[in-house]
């Protein structure tokens, strides 16, 4: 023991066990398959980003080249200033922001009480209720947007943010309270009954013990909602209808048309790109809180 | 059946400087009980593992009966395996556990079910076939998972502390049934547990393991008797050995004043004039202050059959009252008092010397 | 310490009778009390804008009705009948359950195909999140993307690398091509949700089910059959409802790349979802609300169909490790 390992190192690599590198069919069919594929969504990024910098010409002979065209005339972010300007994508990211960010706010205050009061108040029938509740996560869009554009239409809400508003939060709060109840019934008794015991109100309570508690599961519900309204298309085009009040799915959708029409495939591009980019960002920065929240809610 | 060898085999894990198991050189007989044990984290569950190839082998080689195995997956190395969780099928009823690695190998249905009945019969789980694991209690799981190794008939048993999810009572209990078991079956096992009560009474021997590097291989009975070092000595048996640093003077040990003698061969083995001294609790003779290690019982623990006392003495030269330093066992009911001063003799034959710096034993 | 006891958490102690000490069992009161005030306002806004308009669409669906300036007339099953015996509606009935069903049994087939990959594959988490990528983006972008690698002529980047390799150029998006092409299109889009939930699932796999079965010798076909699959079987089964839910209601996908956009695309490629749009906000022609709540109602119909099927087939004794 006492004798000096001169010169001995750990390998780099410790070597796996006899049997891990055994090649199946299966599993080297598999390997293909899973490298394929990651190489496929990783080629598809750099070439919506690529294409979003390049002419035309560039996008559909040179599909796997860099962008040149463009630096050449010295305006490398012409498509970008294309769709932004020309094709109302500035004014539709603004939009978006700011509904997007109101309506996954509104949803996680009107669904957290909710979640809670089905899970934490003992109450008779919360069980049923809140399957009743998750039931809604099944209805397709299509079967509620007649009634719900006629009724909206009455009131003078439909080519109205507002009344998308309120169809965005109303049609957000199966999967949220499903959710959040998936994460308060996680929280122990513990601390409910301590504050219970120093004399706490219930009010008090749930908002200086239980929502902070909580506080992953609510970030985690905001941020969800955020990335499926952001993305959402056809609740969009059923109830907005004039320019002014596009969000960017419904921008992009209404462009597409003219784009093809026009060949402007650069500025289209372009616009998928400011589509998708905020939502890229948001995924490198949050992709293990988004996954889990997301395969949470089917675990269970 | 066969014989296991490790030959110089050593594991490094990813990210980690220092081997896990360090150059292990271990013969195991065949049908040999061979026990690895060791403090946790030392490297036993690893050393198992590279046997049964479910970890790879980075220097060295594993050989099992005349072939070198180190590079053959697991199911070529005709082993089986019991794991701490038992690591049985929770959807698959008993017998459909016990015969899975059957199933695997294509053994033909009739001959499945005959080998699957009649490891159940020597174990006793006839009744629970049809059963699944989650209905079964901790020692039917434990005999299961012992089911599943048995009915492969394979050359060697790995067992990694199948006992250590039972009772106290059951595990004393299934130790012996699983001693007795492998003592008819006469396949080499190499079992891994950190009881070392578990290790003395189930092995034919026992390998000491310490931070990757085996530390001795031999006996109960040769552990017990001559620990190589002083890691040894203090993990085998309890209460532990008492470990007491001396000063050398001439020819013997000083121990607070008491002179322990050394022979001359031990004394050319040390590197300074410091030894440590062993005695086991059970290897002391309670005497009159003067006459022996003068020191003052702290405690008496009263067994009935047996009475431990713990006791300190004052450390030479410093004069710090050292706590609950030595341990004597003597006969249960004697009349031995908390505060009292009494002198501990070592008995002559009982004595083992140490190496304060290297640790290891000072031959006779 | 007596109190902590009586505080009674759980349902069974809140129906029980009034805990000993009377502060617990008033704060219970009081915390019920909460109940109401705190589920109004998700409930109400529930109940009308799913379920009243649900039940809406199920009586439009009896009647013909153009919409605005017009009155809703009862006509019995007549719409119904008229709707079964259109072209359109069978072609969008027959492509969405090739979606479901062929675009499902692909999608789960490329999920199970990687969880015996993925379970021990080394960089295997970065692997995963790089396939659930396409999950955050939006459909109608995913869309384009998919119109800009299959266009017809040889401008498409698929046709592009088939000429590369000296073939010819295929029309995947023709009508006849389109269902199997946008099949495709959601599998790659879907599969890789599918695989994080199956593989968060494998995960909780104890690690030496798979020693054991290593030892027996099993291949990787074995495994899955012996361990991954009973042993995820649970989720398989939610996932599967999941998959029906979303599949069904496919729109955005089908409507883009098989149209020219702004206007629905050839009956031929038509979806259950498109029917509806069509029939209702597509801006061509007067609409026509009850044939759009007729396949609306069938929409619903087909799901709860599907997810009591899946739930039936399924069914499985639950598994502890
Ligand atoms: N996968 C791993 N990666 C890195 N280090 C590991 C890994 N597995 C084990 N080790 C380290 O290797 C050493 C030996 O581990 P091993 O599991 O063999 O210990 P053990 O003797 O079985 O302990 P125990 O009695 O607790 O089971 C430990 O220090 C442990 O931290
Ligand atoms: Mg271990």
């Amino acid at each position: 023991m006492t004798v000096a390992d001169v010169g001995r190192k750990a390998p780099r690599r410790p070597r796996p066990a006899p049997g891990a590198g055994r090649r199946s069919p299966l599993r080297v069919l598999g390997m293909v398959v899973v490298l394929g594929f990651t190489a496929f969504n990783l080629l598809v990024l750099y070439w919506l980003i690529a294409a979003s910098f390049k002419t035309p010409v560039e996008i559909f002979t040179k599909p796997f080249a860099l962008p040149v065209r463009w630096f050449q005339l010295g305006k490398p972010l012409r498509n970008f200033a294309y769709a932004w300007d020309q094709a109302g994508f500035g004014d539709a990211f603004l939009t978006t922001v700011v509904l997007v960010a109101a309506s996954s706010a509104a949803i996680v205050l009107v669904s957290a009480p909710a979640a809670y009061a089905l899970t934490r108040l003992g109450v008779r029938g919360s069980g049923p209720l809140t399957n009743l509740i998750a039931v809604g996560m099944g209805v397709p869009f299509q079967t509620v947007i007649i009634p719900l554009f006629i009724g909206l239409s009455t009131v003078h809400l439909t080519d109205s943010l507002f009344g998308l508003f309120l169809v965005y939060v109303a049609l957000s709060i199966p999967f949220t309270v499903f959710l959040l109840t998936g994460f308060f019934r996680s929280l122990s008794d513990e601390m409910e009954e301590a504050a219970a015991i120093d004399g706490a109100s219930p009010l008090r309570t749930f908002f200086a013990v239980m929502l902070p508690l909580a506080r992953g599961g609510l970030i985690t519900a905001l941020i969800l909602n955020a990335i499926g309204l952001w993305n959402e298309t056809l609740l969009a085009i059923v109830f907005l209808q004039s320019q002014a009040h596009f969000t960017l799915a419904r921008a992009l959708f209404t462009f597409y048309g003219a784009a093809e029409y026009q060949s402007e495939y650069g500025g289209l591009i372009a616009g998928v790109t400011i589509l998708v980019l905020p939502m890229l960002v948001l995924y490198l920065v949050l992709a293990r809180r988004i996954i889990t929240g997301l395969t949470l809610g089917s675990g269970k | 059946m066969a014989d296991v060898s490790f030959r110089g085999a050593t594991r490094y894990y990813a990210g980690v400087d220092r081997p896990a198991v360090d150059r292990l050189d271990l013969e195991v007989a065949d049908g040999e009980f061979l026990v690895l044990v060791g403090p946790s984290g030392c490297g036993k569950s690893t050393t198992l593992r590279m046997l049964a190839g479910l970890e790879g082998v980075d220097e060295g080689q594993v050989w099992i009966g005349d072939r070198d195995v180190t590079a053959l997956p697991p199911k070529d190395r005709d082993i089986a395996m019991v794991f701490q969780n038992y690591a049985l099928y929770p959807h698959m009823t008993v017998g459909e556990n016990i015969g899975f690695h059957l199933k695997v190998a294509k053994v033909p249905r009739d001959e499945r079910e005959r080998r699957v009945r009649k490891a159940a019969t020597l174990l006793g789980l006839e009744s629970y076939l049809d059963r699944k694991p989650a209905r079964l209690s901790g020692g039917q799981r434990q005999r299961v998972a012992m089911g599943r190794a048995i009915v492969r008939q394979p050359q060697v048993f790995c067992m990694d502390e199948p006992l250590s999810n039972l009772d106290a009572k059951l595990r004393v209990q299934t130790r012996t049934q699983i001693a007795s078991l492998q003592r008819r079956l006469g396949v080499t096992t190499v079992y891994v547990t950190h009881d070392q009560v578990e290790a003395m009474t189930m092995g034919d021997r026992v390998a000491v393991l310490k931070d990757g590097v085996l530390q001795q291989c031999d006996t109960p009975i040769g552990l017990f008797s001559k620990p190589a070092n002083l890691f040894v000595a203090g993990f085998i048996g309890s209460p532990a050995m008492n470990l007491l640093p001396a000063r050398v003077d001439g020819d013997s040990a000083v121990i607070a004043g008491h002179a322990v003698r050394l022979t001359r061969g031990q004394r050319a083995q040390l590197s300074g004039d410091e030894v440590v001294v062993g005695v086991r609790p059970e290897g002391v003779d309670v005497v009159d202050f003067d006459d022996g290690i003068p020191v003052v019982v702290d405690v008496v623990e009263e067994l009935g059959s047996d009475q431990f006392l713990y006791c300190s003495f004052e450390q030479a030269g410093t004069g710090d009252l050292v706590e609950h330093a030595v341990t004597a066992r003597v006969a249960g009911m004697s009349p031995n008092q908390r505060g009292a001063k009494v002198g501990l003799l070592p008995r002559r034959e009982a004595v083992h010397l140490f190496d304060p710096v290297t640790g290891s034993r000072l031959e006779d | 310490m007596a109190t902590i006891a009586a505080a009674p958490a759980t349902q069974r102690g809140a129906a029980g009778k009034p805990g000993p000490t009377g502060t617990s069992g008033g704060h219970l009161v009081r915390k019920r009390r909460l109940f109401w005030p705190f589920l109004a306002p998700a409930l109400i806004l529930y109940v009308v804008f799913l379920v009243a308009p649900t039940i809406v669409t199920g009586v439009l669906s009896f009647t013909r009705w153009a919409g605005a300036g017009d009155t809703p007339q009862f006509t019995g099953f007549a719409g119904y009948l008229r709707m079964f015996a259109s072209d359109s509606f069978r072609s969008a009935l027959v492509n969405t359950l090739m979606y479901v069903v062929v675009g499902g049994i692909g999608t789960f087939l490329l999920a199970f195909l990687f969880t015996m990959v993925l379970r021990d594959m080394p960089g295997g988490k970065l692997v995963r999140t790089i396939l659930f990528f396409p999950n955050i983006v939006a459909p109608v972008a995913l869309a384009m993307f998919f119109s800009f690698l299959f266009k017809s002529d040889d401008k498409g980047l698929a046709n592009f690398v088939l000429g590369g390799l000296g073939i010819d150029p295929v029309r995947f998006l023709a009508p006849e091509n389109v269902t199997l092409t946008v099949i495709g299109a959601l599998v790659w889009a879907s599969s890789g949700f599918y695989i994080t939930i199956l593989m968060a699932a494998v995960d909780r796999i104890p690690p030496y089910l798979y020693e054991d079965a290593e030892i027996a010798g099993a291949s990787a076909w074995q495994k899955f059959r012996a361990i991954t699959l009973p042993l995820t079987w649970d989720v398989v089964g939610v996932a599967g409802v999941l998959w029906t839910i979303n599949a069904l209601k496919i729109f955005e996908l089908v409507f883009v790349l098989a149209g020219p956009g702004t206007y629905s695309p050839p009956t031929a490629a038509w979806t259950l979802g498109i029917y509806v749009f069509d029939r209702s906000f597509g801006s061509q022609g007067t609409p026509d609300y009850g044939g759009a709540s007729a396949c609306a109602v069938v929409m619903i119909a087909l799901t709860s169909v599907f997810v009591v099927l899946l739930r039936r087939l399924m069914r499985r004794d639950t598994i502890q490790f």
